[in-house]
């Protein structure tokens, strides 16, 4: 267990954290939680994107550990998904649906997405490096 | 006071998904998938109902200026768990064509949080209110 593992982590962690709070009230006004799902969504297409950077290019596995599960662990969250899921289909069933399924299609191919792209972009670096 | 309640909660949260996914990938040897950071989501899923539930007796609708929500609510348990690690690790699943897996990883993380947050925001109204 290395120090500075988890000095990265914790710092990825405020940052994704404070970065979730902005966009929340921001988007308070709207009367939805929409910033969850905007989070959720993008922090999906961010970790995809550097697991497929990462399969071609290993970074330090502090740099690792800070972006993914700190940043990315502290931008997104599971637990407000179930919180926000409840209180909408108290009163707006529909919207609550929606919100599910926004979330978990939205976040599964965006995670896809992000994979797809992070990999071709490390593989056409690898490769420039080769041709130098 | 706002971004330190943030900020001690994000990270406390942060290091300790971190250090209990270890733990349940060190017990659970050879899961049938991802089990650590479905544990993670489960409890912290479980954990934020506990929390609303005692502290609120509800889901709070505006609680932004509260720092006691800040440091728990969004800070702790909105870090401890993660949607990023859940969909890279579907994608993961659906590589490696185990469509089953995948299906069963989705509905028991999707359905097991929503129902264990409720099973914590019962049980914190009927303890503590």
């Amino acid at each position: 267990m290395k120090a500075i593992n988890l000095i990265s982590i914790a710092f990825g962690a405020i940052a994704g954290t404070y970065a979730r709070y902005l966009l929340n009230l921001s988007l308070l006004y709207t009367g939805y939680p929409i910033g969850t799902v905007i989070e959720n969504l993008l922090g999906s297409f961010i970790l995809g994107l550097l697991t497929g950077f990462f399969v071609w290019k290993k970074p330090k596995e502090w740099i690792k550990l800070g972006l993914g599960v700190g940043v990315c662990g502290g931008f997104t969250t599971y637990s407000t998904f179930a919180g926000d899921v409840i209180s909408l289909t108290q009163h707006h069933l529909f919207w609550g649906a929606i919100y599910v399924i926004v979330s978990l299609v939205g976040g599964i191919l965006l995670a896809l997405a992000g994979y797809l792209c992070g990999e071709a972009a490390g593989g056409n670096l690898v490769k420039v490096h080769e041709v130098k | 006071m706002s971004i330190v309640s943030l900020a001690l909660g994000g990270a406390a949260g942060g290091i300790c998904r971190y250090l209990l996914g270890l733990k349940v990938t060190k017990i659970v040897s050879n899961p049938p998938f991802p089990v650590s950071m479905l544990f993670v989501n489960l409890l912290g899923a479980f954990g934020l109902g506990l929390f609303y539930g005692s502290y609120y007796g509800k889901v709070p609708s505006h609680a932004y200026d509260d720092s006691i929500f800040l440091m728990i609510g969004i800070g702790f348990f909105g870090a401890f768990t993660t949607f990023s690690t859940f969909s890279v690790e579907t994608v993961q699943l659906i590589r490696e064509k185990s469509y089953r897996k995948m299906l069963a990883y989705v509905g028991i993380s999707a359905f097991g949080t929503v129902g264990l947050f409720t099973v914590g925001l019962l049980a914190g109204t009927f303890l503590f209110k």
